[in-house]
């Protein structure tokens, strides 16, 4: 039972994920509504200078996020010299790929750069069960949605009233921390998109909404 | 066969009507064109510009401006660079590239890479405006009274997934590139028009060096 204790914990560290935190949440309540998502502002668009990181490889660019229909949304990433690199759209469940280039046509590459918009996205979260948790100091509103074993955890500083961190994990392994900061307008300036178990990170700078 | 022909008569012209850009005809001697664009290319040792990007993207309302300037110095040294609303810089100094974003600088080595190599192709020729002798593309030639236009279509299937043509726009008094237009399949495209374009002023090597 102690080698089975041992070698689960040093699977983990192995394998770069962190233990989450929500052991020490408290459950508040369970009646309230999804987080309301920020990228839906009157079918306005946003663009961002974007630094993907990925297991050494680089790529910069521009990121476009338009609201097609009220979930419905297009997210395309070009180079600063204009080259469409991939060509996303999102609407309700379905997700359509419009365009990739060879270097990005890679499954799991693609499939986790859909995975982390779609969070980052908050579509459909509308009618999902939501509870709500305190963290130990009382700093944040935290709403937690779940996704067969999968949760989304929406942190709202209660000073700021801004939701400054999503966490994304698998039961109570953190996968995926995305973390929002310079508030402008109440619209995030920056964004950071790092996961624990992959070499990924994803920066987003706001140039225009 | 009679009515093929028929046919043919009356809708080739339509067709070659339809595909041809407004306000220009077809050039008749290209041959000449070819020559003197290659003549003026000669002169042209250096060239300085500041430049505007549009990119039209048919699902947005607006299109992305991009700001910046750019040199090039012969043989083959180019820098551009971005700066508004963002900084981000490129730089070719004969095989070595040089990317700086975000105040860190990478380098590259162009042969080591081929799509760097392919880069550097078509932004030095670009600016050139030599890209009309690339095997790449199959040439059309085009002209009012002000410009002549150039259309070049990808022939390499590889090209063709991302780029379905480039318009290279040449001034009729000095054969300057004056806008760049390069199309996408699905009609979206980035558009480049050179603005306070200086020729043969002396630039210093160390505009192409990134520390």
């Amino acid at each position: 039972m102690k080698n089975l204790l041992l070698s689960s914990l040093i699977a983990i560290i192995l394998a770069g994920c962190t233990l989450g935190h929500y052991g020490r949440l408290r459950m508040s309540d369970s009646n309230t509504s999804a987080p309301k998502p920020f990228f839906g502002d009157n079918f306005n668009s946003f663009l961002f200078k974007t630094n993907i990181h990925v297991y050494g490889k680089h790529f910069s660019g521009l990121l476009v996020t338009k609201q097609l229909q009220p979930n419905d949304y297009r997210v395309i990433f070009t180079t600063e010299l204009g080259m469409k690199l991939f060509d996303f759209e999102f609407k309700d469940t379905a997700f359509t790929l419009h365009y990739c280039v060879p270097q990005f046509n890679r499954p799991l590459l693609l499939k986790t750069i859909q995975h982390d918009i779609e969070i980052l996205l908050m579509n459909n979260l509308s009618g999902k069960p939501v509870a709500v948790l305190t963290d130990k100091k009382g700093l944040y509103d935290i709403k937690q949605i779940h996704f067969d074993d999968r949760y989304n955890y929406y942190f709202k500083e209660k000073a700021s009233q801004h939701l400054v961190k999503i966490e994304h994990s698998k039961k109570w392994i953190k996968k995926t921390i995305f973390t929002l900061n310079d508030y402008k307008n109440d619209f995030p300036g920056n964004i950071i998109i790092k996961h624990c178990d992959i070499k990924l990170k994803i920066e987003l700078n706001l140039l225009k909404r | 066969m009679k009515k093929a022909f028929l046919i043919y008569l009356f809708i080739l012209p339509a067709i070659l009507l339809a595909q041809m850009p407004v306000g220009f005809k077809l050039v008749k001697d290209t041959l000449a064109f070819k020559q003197k664009m290659e003549t003026q290319s000669k002169l042209v040792n250096s060239i300085e510009s500041d430049f505007v990007q549009e990119k039209y993207l048919s699902v947005m309302s607006e299109k992305i401006i991009s700001k910046g300037h750019f040199c090039f110095k012969k043989v083959n040294m180019l820098r551009w660079e971005y700066t508004d609303p963002y900084s981000y810089l490129i730089a070719i100094n004969k095989d070595k590239m040089f990317i700086k974003d975000n105040g860190k600088v990478s380098k590259y080595d162009i042969n080591s890479n081929k799509m760097f190599k392919s880069i550097n192709e078509m932004m030095v020729n670009t600016v050139q405006g030599n890209l009309l002798n690339s095997k790449d593309y199959k040439v059309q030639f085009y002209e009012n009274d002000k410009q002549y236009l150039l259309e070049l279509t990808p022939t390499q299937k590889a090209a063709k997934d991302f780029l379905k043509s480039i318009y290279l726009y040449i001034d009729k008094t000095d054969y300057a590139v004056v806008k760049v237009k390069m199309t996408e399949p699905g009609d979206d495209y980035t558009g480049i028009e050179f603005i306070n374009r200086k020729t043969n002023q002396p630039i210093g090597d160390e505009k192409f060096i990134i520390k």
